[in-house]
């Protein structure tokens, strides 16, 4: 996972979605990750991934990085499908629903920068712990750089012990080592540039207003009736699972008029 | 390596509950015995750990599944207050790039939590028993009993979980024996080969299977454990040589003004 890459996507995306309000993104997400938890019907959930790939190209996130991570669960999830499932259908809803749970989070992060993401979460959250989730934040990038610096530097000297894993091991734990010590001084720093400008214990992250109220509320509505209808699928399930691969089908043809929509303007 | 990659709609929902219940619990205690000491300072120390550990995680040892999490070195250089904030908050970020599910934040942090916990404990023990110069072997042993214990608490989490709406599942129209669709429309309006008018099967919840999960995890678990244990060892033997302070000085949280393991930093 590249944080630096999914960091820029998410400040310089210029599509709908990235402009609208972080609240409104995190209530849509918790409103379409609650209709994919409680459903048990596959075709809904189908249709619900579906409609999260349409929205991902909709948005012209980087299709490789947003799949890669979002096909990692899947992986996990065959763990607990070989473990649970009679079938391979209830395999599979195992696998649907962890890919499109976490499919929506990745949308979600790709869509809207980590500050804004987590400014409401800070709110809530004990100030320790909402503050170290920016602070988390900032350091990560400090120390992929610096790690990235001392993986080039392994690779350099690993040309010169070629052929030799152990000792190229050696370095690659060595630089792990050397990582440690650099996170406590660079703890070190940021206290003290934390006291020079006043920190009194509470970060401040200001919220932009949203680009378009108008789409704020299409998104909401359109998150919630995701809900409704997951809701209504596991409450009428006798009634109304026969009809349940329409869905599918509906958010198939979605995906491939979002796609055609996006080779027509390129 | 096995721990936090639960996803999202395996579990059933009053164990998620509980978790999180558990989990806020859990961080609301930590940040109370955190205030007690400088916030100021440890706001910038959680962050880069939790940096440090999430940059350890998206390195791949072995393609695909296998990464280093560096808990335990996390573990016993935050103590176990301040080890389950970091938790939290390596939780949180990934479950928002996938790797675990958001619903299950709760316990994912718990086992994390229990992880540096457990780590901290038994590294400080066996560092006592086998003295300063075999420190590679104490975080060696601590690394592969602590994983072997969180191993064997997921293991008991699943069968916790047990059979119920989480595993049950309806294949909508499809009939997984015949592989046909029942049709709702079947009145005349559409009449393929694969769309048939039968009544929906609902299938019955089944139980997780422990004994599958237990041998999928018991057989890919110990090469990740093996793994761990070794960067594990190696990292805090390096540590231990730079900078003895950080490794067997007093947990940071118990310290009233600045870390052990400062004194190289100014």
């Amino acid at each position: 996972m590249d944080v630096r890459a999914i960091d820029l996507c998410a400040t310089t995306g210029g599509s709908r979605l990235h402009g609208a309000s972080p609240v409104t993104k995190l209530v849509a997400f918790a409103f379409v990750l609650t209709a994919v938890v409680v459903q048990q019907n596959l075709f809904v959930v189908l249709a619900c991934l579906l409609l999260l790939v349409a929205l991902a190209v909709g948005s012209r996130l980087p299709a490789r990085q947003v799949f890669g991570l979002a096909a990692y669960p899947a992986i996990f999830s065959l763990v607990f499908a070989f473990a649970a499932a009679p079938d391979a259908f209830t395999g599979a809803m195992f696998v649907v629903r962890a890919v499109a749970a976490s499919l929506a989070a990745i949308v979600l992060l790709f869509v809207t920068p980590y500050p804004q993401l987590f400014a409401p979460l800070q709110r809530v959250l004990p100030e320790v712990v909402g503050d170290a989730l920016l602070m988390t934040y900032r350091s990560l990038f400090l120390l992929a750089e610096k790690f990235e610096h001392l993986r080039v530097a392994i690779r350099l000297r690993s040309g010169l012990t070629h052929g030799h894993p152990v000792r190229a091991a050696r370095a690659t734990v060595g630089a792990l080592g050397a990582l440690v010590l650099y996170a406590f001084d660079l703890s070190q720093r940021e206290y003290d540039v934390m006291r020079l400008r006043g920190y009194q214990g509470r970060l401040r992250v200001t919220l932009p207003p949203a680009a378009s109220r108008s789409f704020d509320a299409a998104l909401l509505a359109s998150a919630a009736a995701v809900l409704l209808v997951a809701v209504g699928f596991r409450a009428a399930g006798a009634t109304l699972t026969p009809w349940s691969w329409l869905l599918a089908a509906a958010a198939a043809l979605a995906l491939l008029a979002t796609i055609a929509g996006r080779l027509v303007r390129t | 390596m096995s721990h936090i990659h639960i996803p999202d709609g395996v579990l059933p929902v009053w164990l998620v509950a509980l978790g999180w219940v558990a989990a806020l619990a859990l961080v609301w205690c930590a940040s109370s015995r955190a205030r007690r000491t400088d916030v100021r300072r440890m706001v910038p120390l959680l962050g880069v750990v939790a940096a440090l550990v999430l940059v350890a995680m998206s390195t791949e040892v072995v393609p695909i599944a296998y990464h280093v999490n560096l808990t335990v070195v996390a573990g016993v250089l935050l103590g176990p207050w301040l080890g389950a904030i970091a938790a939290f908050i390596v939780v949180i970020m990934l479950a928002l790039l996938g790797h675990g599910g958001v619903t299950v934040i709760g316990l994912n942090t718990l086992m994390i939590a229990a992880e540096m916990a457990i780590g901290w404990g038994l590294f400080r023990l066996l560092a006592r028993a086998f003295g300063r110069r075999h420190v590679g072997w104490a975080a060696a042993v601590a690394t592969v009993v602590t994983l072997a214990i969180t191993t064997t608490a997921l293991v008991g989490l699943v069968a916790l979980a047990g059979g119920g709406a989480a595993t049950g599942r309806e294949t909508g129209a499809l009939d997984s024996r015949s592989l046909t669709f029942a049709n709702p429309l079947s009145g005349g309006i559409v009449s393929v080969n694969t769309l048939r008018g039968e009544a929906a099967p609902v299938a019955p919840a089944a139980p997780l299977s422990v004994a599958r999960f237990a041998t999928v995890v018991y057989t890919l678990g110990p090469i990740g454990w093996v793994l761990e244990a070794l960067v594990t060892a190696a990292v805090l033997s390096y540590v231990a040589r730079v900078r003895p302070g950080l490794v067997f000085g007093e947990a940071v949280i118990e310290a009233e003004r600045r870390p052990a393991g400062d004194e190289g930093t100014h």
